[in-house]
């Protein structure tokens, strides 16, 4: 059995080398004759002496004079005088050998470590690939993604199955979309833990370029020693260290970038306009024909540098970095600059035995511009709607000289909303950690981490006299200022032992941790402005906050966090290995008798390849079963929650005893028996590695069930105080499959070709949505909302169904009239006017079945080609765009060109309403990045060790049937996924020249 | 020796940085709530801690789809068409208007939570009084009897609107209530009332916006007046009883002018017995202006937001109004609209409306009722009148018609009407003979041409001219489904684009989602 297998594999490594060479033959055949000598050697391996068979040997820069080892490892080759020997092989470190006057050559090819022996981050340490018994993906820097990239999500976007990253907006100040293995929560926390080097960050923490490492701890078994924060998953990032002895090196790099919308609406012009006039149409014409769409966007051209440097020497050394990112919006003034620095110093003492680590990192986002960032897709999005609305007959700028305004209902100038409102805000981070690792002996070391983050936002904004908040609502200039500060304290204590003793290997990891973050906040807003210049930086000025008619807020909350933790692992004969962990962990955020809870974990893994009856298949693969088991948790979001107060609310005011008086009332419906959501989560997979680890991937399977769901329970009025009572009820269950495969067809020395594949499914259920005390109530809930002038909700989220499903009337035709004809609740075809409520139905789902990644990096010589595509299959999306816009009902405002296709042979008569002619299926395929690259010869410029120089396309195209503008730009996380929403800022393509150097 | 020492160093650095963390102290520190536990308020509290009970009236009466929306739009008065701009929120105001809506609608679902918002708030403070948690020394009794009567109130309005309804008062019984009958709701009430008259205040000055005696005796009249509907049982005599009681008082008068009961500053009437007071800034809610008037009426007041344009007057009852009534032009918004500042005409409105799914901005007579001030905002600063005297008098006067003693009643018609024909003082009078006849309003299908289709007047409809009465004096005042449904009207006539759907729309279902959170609930009758 394993004579022919392994045999065949070797066949197909030489046979891959003698079509690349009689390819080359065929066409340089006049160079290989001017082989003049033979020469003859053995190759072994330097690690057990073995002979490695298949090796590649060409002669540098002679690529067509080549030839590969026999199975004894040797080999035979016609070669020119003083001729340099390349040889590489797969899991060993590729080396150059000087011929020079001999005829026998004989090698030691070393292993590469790297493959063999990668280490992978996992919770508080690190552990060989080999040796993990749990699904965790491990993405270096030189497989992260390429050109511009948003965020440390986009590094890995694609090549982490069950990790789905999409860019939903085109803001360039948003991040990116994150979802590991479905919805798990409904009120909690869904997102990844994110750890910046253990400390926890977010995805912007550090520039994508300071990254060393991602790693994804997918399953309840890995992250389960994170205890309350991982239900989503965790992230570990680490940063780029100065890990050699003595490296001394400068690094740059730089890209500039230009984006346009990715696809744009096309709506009727003011030609248009006219000619449906002529028809009888019933439009106003202005006279002109303005592109609004152009007239609110812009041509962005941003920008980005990185400056990274290593220096020091084997006992103390330091990484410093400097980037900053200056980025524009396809939106008129919108737009955000970053700047990120980083200095990470390392020192050892007494021969390795006390370590200490200090790493600062400070940032500084500045925004300028329009609106706020934060509700960057609702102010933009506004202005966006507005632009599409507008009639395309009439002008931006009137015949005074100023903005051209009209009145109607949500009727406004884009370009106004744009030029006539600003915004500035400065967000500044402060991140101090320092850790103290002592050895006293071999195997045992002890580690205090302590880490301080400060942040702090500072925003103001205002509106002009020529806003139409003055213009319309006559408040004669606006303007806010808000700011809040977050101070986070966290302090690890870990003790871990790890011994080897003959067969026997195993570790021991104890720890203690504590966090605490302080939240403060203060906003206040005034209006009515004797001038408009003051902007927001004279509030006192205007008169409506003394009146009472402007508002003023402050906030604080703190919550502590404190968690026990252990971890034994073991590996028997390197062969079966073992893990248990435990965290206990404590939340300030429950009642008193709920604070505490434990988070156990186990898992097991068997390297079969290495068992005897798999003969000697462990020579050349790796194959490793492993199952386990974890429980997670997830923390309210909110604080308070578990508090039994009150609140003076001016809102629940009355007027009592001839004045207005504040109401006293209950913050909530009292809940002190609040507790965590606990997940459990089994994971079965099998990892794998064929032909020297050219073939490799892993497979996951996966159930996770997460029990005492928070939920915000819908609950009568009386006896509880309030509508709603946030309680532990419910049952939500994930099960699905996760494959990830990466193959190297081609390599040699000059031609290498890696490719990768993720797929991903995942099937959700809401289980129950009960508990003890509250049995009796709704079996689903409603989630998403059209928005005025339909004001209806659009996904329902029953028990015993999966989330994201939507619910509405289903169309099945358009009658004589041009309305919409409806399916009732008996299955009956009725007007659209006499339906009711009762009669929506299910229809379709928002979240894909099937998720699908492949990259391919191809690197030839000098060149380098990096080409991702993914795509997701199986769901479906709301086109808000249509629903509003592909109706030519209100004449009032613009409409997209198709509102007059005929439907069923009629054109639409019909007010705006939700049915389920508008979910379209949302299947794409997207060729999303593609990066072309030049890198010099080495020592082509003297002191320069590197350059490379660059050219990359993002979101290039996108192969789709659904015909709003980008099926990824929609919503996949909370209740109503699928949402394709009306005012939002489109995504983008992207255009990117870069270079870096090292020197 | 020395690798020892630094172990030790090691180790204590390490133990010292740990004390500086409470290692397991969880308590949550809270700072921007007012905790239950160590706070305890004192008689100066008291009316912070009452006023939640009436804030709930406010978005209960005039917030989106409220139950200004769910008494008028059930009517033949008012209707919400669907505007040029599209609004027709899935066809919500076009079941309204038909009687086609389901336990889903909406409307009857906001009025349920919100009455049952102050009930709750009720029982809550009741019971943190009867635990001695609330310090009230002097005025215990009364506040506990203005606490009733709210709660009274807000079960008044569910008796009207939902009939079979859990009746609840124990704050700590947190099981899941039990439904009851229209007919206990209704002894529950008049009990509540009637236990609470005595403690509480005589005083109208200084309970405006609050349950006083006069506001519990004029809803009990009123309520008496609806004896029949609510129970089959007519109370005509007890109505007369409690009506006379707020006339002998001599607290309230009719206001010379209509327009002064509804202006912006109509806390100064002495017609007002209880009211629900608005304020743009500390009582915000009053939005009538804003969801009736077209965007292109901004710059007439001019306000300081844009409407959304909008309820507005079915035609067919613009029709009954006599030309020389006052009250035509002191209700409705009418013809051309001109801009505060150029004097330019913005937009006109005319009485035609083509229907329920197409119009134009122009179309249809708006609420005017509540004069909007000056640089109004969204929220309007008038208090809306729920209870007033003019109430008063005209639950009297339908009383007397209905016992035999239409002179009586004529005389007390006349006195309402006189304010609305200052012009014309003869036309004010209303003989016995005249409520006698039957209703000017000529019922029927209304086709979009405006021409009325299914004619079926309403000749027939007996005291018809009483009900003509109280449809000019309480147009928009949230009267119209009650007084329809007294009159017979409600279930048998056609209106507008409405034809009678079911002979059991009179109560509105129980909102499904609150079937759904409690299994104690049945649906009411032919839902």
């Amino acid at each position: 059995m394993k004579r022919p297998l392994s045999r065949l594999i070797r066949e197909l490594h030489r046979f891959c080398l003698i079509a690349a060479a009689v390819a080359c033959f065929l066409t340089e055949n006049a160079l290989a004759l001017a082989a003049d000598r033979q020469i003859s050697g053995k190759v072994v391996s330097a690690e057990d002496k073995n002979p490695l068979p298949g090796v590649t040997i060409i002669v540098k820069g002679k690529n067509t004079v080549g030839t590969a080892t026999d199975t004894e490892g040797k080999f035979k080759l016609e070669v020119p005088e003083g001729s340099t020997l390349i040889l590489s092989y797969i899991g060993y470190v590729s080396q150059e050998v000087a011929v020079g006057n001999q005829s026998e050559v004989n090698v030691e090819l070393a292993p590469d470590q790297k493959q063999l022996q990668e280490v992978v981050v996992i919770g508080y340490g690190t552990q060989k690939k080999g040796d993990i018994t749990s699904s965790v993906a491990s993405i270096k820097r030189e497989d992260f993604v390429q050109g511009t990239v948003r965020d440390a999500a986009q590094l890995v976007q694609g090549k982490v199955a069950g990790l789905r990253i999409t860019t939903p907006s085109g803001s360039p100040t948003s991040n990116t979309q994150i979802n590991l293995r479905g919805i798990n929560s409904i009120e909690g926390t869904a997102n990844p833990l994110i750890l910046i080097d253990g400390i926890p960050g977010g995805l912007n923490t550090v520039a994508p370029e300071d990254i060393e490492s991602v790693d994804v701890l997918k399953d309840g078994s890995a992250a389960a020693i994170y205890g309350t924060r991982a239900t989503g998953g965790v992230i570990l990032i680490t940063t780029r260290k100065n890990r050699g002895t003595s490296r001394s090196t400068i690094e740059y790099s730089n890209y500039v970038n230009i984006q346009t919308i990715a696809r744009r609406p096309e709506l009727l012009t003011g030609d248009d306009y006219r000619q449906k006039i002529k028809e009888g149409i019933d439009y106003t014409d202005y006279g002109g024909n303005t592109d609004w769409l152009s007239e609110i966007m812009q041509k962005p051209v941003s920008h980005n540098h990185n400056l990274t440097f290593f220096g020091g020497n084997s006992t103390t050394n330091l990484t410093g970095s400097v980037n900053y990112r200056n980025w524009e919006g396809i939106f008129l003034r919108s737009g955000q600059n970053r700047f990120t620095g980083r200095a990470d110093l390392n020192h050892s003492m007494f021969n390795n035995k006390l370590k200490t680590n200090l790493q600062l990192i400070n940032r500084i986002t500045r925004s300028n511009g329009a609106v706020s960032p934060a509700n960057d897709d609702a102010a933009y999005g506004y202005a966006y709607r507005q632009a599409i609305i507008r009639n395309p007959t009439d002008r931006v700028i009137g015949d005074n000289g100023k903005w051209q305004e009209r009145d109607g209902y949500f009727y406004e100038n884009p370009v106004s909303l744009l030029n006539e409102s600003n915004f500035e805000s400065s967000f500044k981070e402060m991140r101090m950690a320092g850790s103290l690792d002592y050895a006293p002996i071999d195997d045992l070391n002890f580690k205090l981490l302590v880490s301080n983050v400060q942040n702090s936002n500072l925003e103001g904004g205002s509106t002009t006299f020529n806003h139409t908040s003055t213009r319309l609502g006559n408040q004669n200039a606006t303007a806010f200022r808000n700011t809040y500060a977050n101070n986070e304290n966290l302090l690890e204590l870990t003790g871990n032992y790890s011994k080897t003793i003959g067969k026997h290997r195993f570790s021991v990891l104890g720890g203690y941790s504590w966090q605490d973050a302080t939240y403060e906040a203060f906003a206040a807003n005034n209006w009515d402005f004797p001038t408009d210049t003051y902007d927001w930086n004279n509030l006192g000025a205007g008169g409506a906050l003394q009146r009472g008619q402007a508002g003023m807020s402050s906030t604080k909350n703190k919550w502590q966090l404190a968690g026990f933790f252990g971890r034994l692992t073991y590996s028997l004969n390197d062969k079966y290995l073992f893990m248990a962990s435990v965290r206990r962990e404590g939340s300030s955020r429950f009642g008193v008798n709920n604070q505490w809870g434990t988070f156990p974990a186990a898992s097991i893994g068997w390297r079969i390849s290495k068992e005897r009856f798999m003969g000697g298949v462990g020579a050349n693969s790796d194959i490793k079963l492993r199952a386990g088991i974890g429980v997670t948790g997830t923390i309210a979001n909110n604080p308070y929650m578990s508090q039994i107060s009150y609140n003076f609310d001016r809102g629940q005011g009355a007027f009592i005893g001839g004045k207005w008086v504040p109401g006293f009332v209950p913050a909530r419906n009292f809940n002190p028996d609040l507790r965590w959501e606990k997940k459990e989560e089994y994971n079965a997979g099998v990892d794998f590695g064929f032909m020297k680890n050219r073939i490799n991937g892993s497979i996951d399977f996966y159930s996770r069930k997460v029990k005492d769901l928070l939920y915000n329970f819908p609950v009568p009025v009386p006896p509880y105080l309030t509508g709603s009572m946030f309680i532990n009820a419910g049952v939500m269950q994930n099960k699905g499959v996760e494959v990830l495969l990466n193959i190297m067809p081609i390599q040699t020395g000059d031609f290498q070709w890696n490719t990768g594949f993720t797929y991903s499914t995942n099937r959700n259920k809401l289980v129950t949505l009960s508990n003890d005390q509250f049995q009796a109530a709704n079996d689903f809930f409603d989630a998403g909302y059209t928005g005025e002038p339909i004001q209806v909700s659009t996904h329902r989220v029953k028990v015993g169904e999966p989330i994201g499903r939507f619910f509405v009337w289903k169309s099945v035709g358009v009658d004589d009239k041009g309305a919409w004809l409806i399916e009732n609740k008996d299955g009956e075809v009725i007007p659209i006017a006499d339906a009711t409520p009762e009669d929506r139905q299910y229809y379709g789902n928002g979240i894909p079945k099937h998720i699908v990644g492949w990259n391919n990096n191809i690197r030839y010589k000098q060149f380098d080609l990096a080409v991702n595509m993914r795509g997701a299959f199986g769901f479906d999306i709301l086109n808000f765009q249509s629903m509003f816009y592909s109706n030519p009902r209100n004449k009032a405002y613009n409409m997209l060109k198709n509102a007059y296709d005929p439907i069923d042979g009629k054109v639409l008569n019909t007010d705006l309403v939700y049915v389920s002619h508008y979910i379209e299926k949302g299947d794409y395929w997207k060729i999303d990045n593609v990066t072309f690259g030049y890198t010099l010869p080495a020592n082509t410029i003297k002191g320069l060790k590197n350059a490379r120089i660059f050219v990359s396309g993002l979101n290039l195209a996108t192969i789709t049937g659904y015909t709003g503008i980008d099926p990824e730009g929609v919503t996949f996380t909370g209740f109503s996924p699928g949402s394709d929403y009306r005012d939002k800022y489109p995504t983008t393509r992207t255009f990117t020249a870069g270079l870096s150097v090292t020197f | 020796m020395k690798n020892q020492n630094i172990k030790y160093a090691v180790l204590a650095a390490l133990l010292a940085g740990a004390p500086l963390y409470s290692c397991t102290d969880l308590n949550e520190q809270v700072y921007s709530e007012v905790l239950g536990s160590s706070y305890q308020p004192t008689e100066k509290d008291l009316p912070a801690i009452v006023a939640p009970v009436y804030s709930s009236l406010r978005s209960l009466m005039l917030g989106w789809q409220g139950y200004f929306d769910l008494q008028e739009e059930a009517a033949d008065a008012i209707i919400t068409p669907v505007r040029p701009n599209g609004w027709d929120d899935g066809g919500t105001y076009r079941r309204m208007h038909q009687h086609t809506w389901t336990a889903l609608q909406w409307q009857p679902e906001n009025a349920w939570r919100q009455a049952f918002a102050s009930i709750t708030t009720v029982n809550r403070v009741l019971s943190q009084i009867e635990d001695g948690d609330l310090p009230i020394a002097n005025a215990k009794e009364a506040t506990i009897a203005e606490l009733r009567a709210v709660r009274a109130f807000a079960y008044y309005l569910l008796l009207d609107n939902h009939g079979n309804v859990p009746i609840v008062t124990d704050f700590k019984d947190v099981a899941l209530p039990k439904q009851s009958t229209r007919k206990e709701v209704y002894n529950f009430v008049v009990k509540e009332l009637t236990e609470s008259l005595p403690n509480l205040s005589e005083n109208a000055a200084t309970t405006y916006g609050q349950m006083n005696k006069w506001g519990a005796k004029t809803l009990l009249a009123k309520i008496y007046l609806n004896a029949q509907v609510y129970t089959g049982t007519p109370e005509w005599a007890k109505a007369i009883q409690e009506a006379d009681d707020v006339i002998k008082s001599g607290k309230y008068v009719l206001d010379a002018n209509y327009s002064d009961v509804f202006t912006w500053t109509n806390f100064n009437s002495k017609e007002i017995i209880f009211a629900i007071p608005y304020d743009e800034i500390y009582g915000t809610g009053n939005q009538i202006h804003m969801k009736t008037l077209d965007p292109l009426s901004r710059s007439v007041y001019p306000m300081n937001a844009g409407p959304w344009g909008g309820n507005c007057a079915v035609p067919q009852f613009i029709d009954t109004y006599d030309a020389a009534d006052t009250r035509l032009a002191d209700t409705w918004i009418m013809g051309p609209q001109k801009s505060a500042a150029t004097g330019a005409v913005v937009i006109t409105y005319n009485k035609a409306v083509p229907g329920m799914d197409r119009t134009t901005v122009q179309d249809g007579f708006r609420i005017g009722k509540y004069k909007i001030k000056p640089n109004a905002t969204g929220s309007l600063d008038n208090d809306f009148p729920f209870l007033r005297y003019a109430d008063v008098l005209m639950i009297k006067a339908e009383a007397l018609l209905r016992t035999g003693k239409a002179a009586e009643a004529a005389e007390l018609v006349t006195q309402v009407r006189q304010r609305a024909f200052k012009g014309n003082p003869a036309k004010a009078t209303v003989t016995a003979a005249d409520l006698a006849k039957g209703s000017r309003y000529n019922y029927g299908y209304q086709a979009t041409d405006g021409s009325i289709t299914e004619r079926q007047g309403g000749d027939d409809i007996q005291f018809g001219r009483l009900l003509d009465e109280l449809g000019w004096e309480f147009a928009a005042e949230a009267h119209r489904r009650q007084d329809l449904i007294r009159f017979g009207v409600y279930e048998t006539k056609k209106w507008f684009n409405h034809r009678p759907a079911s002979a059991q729309r009179a109560l509105f279902p129980i909102p499904q989602n609150e079937i759904d959170k409690n299994p104690n609930l049945d649906q009411n009758p032919g839902y």
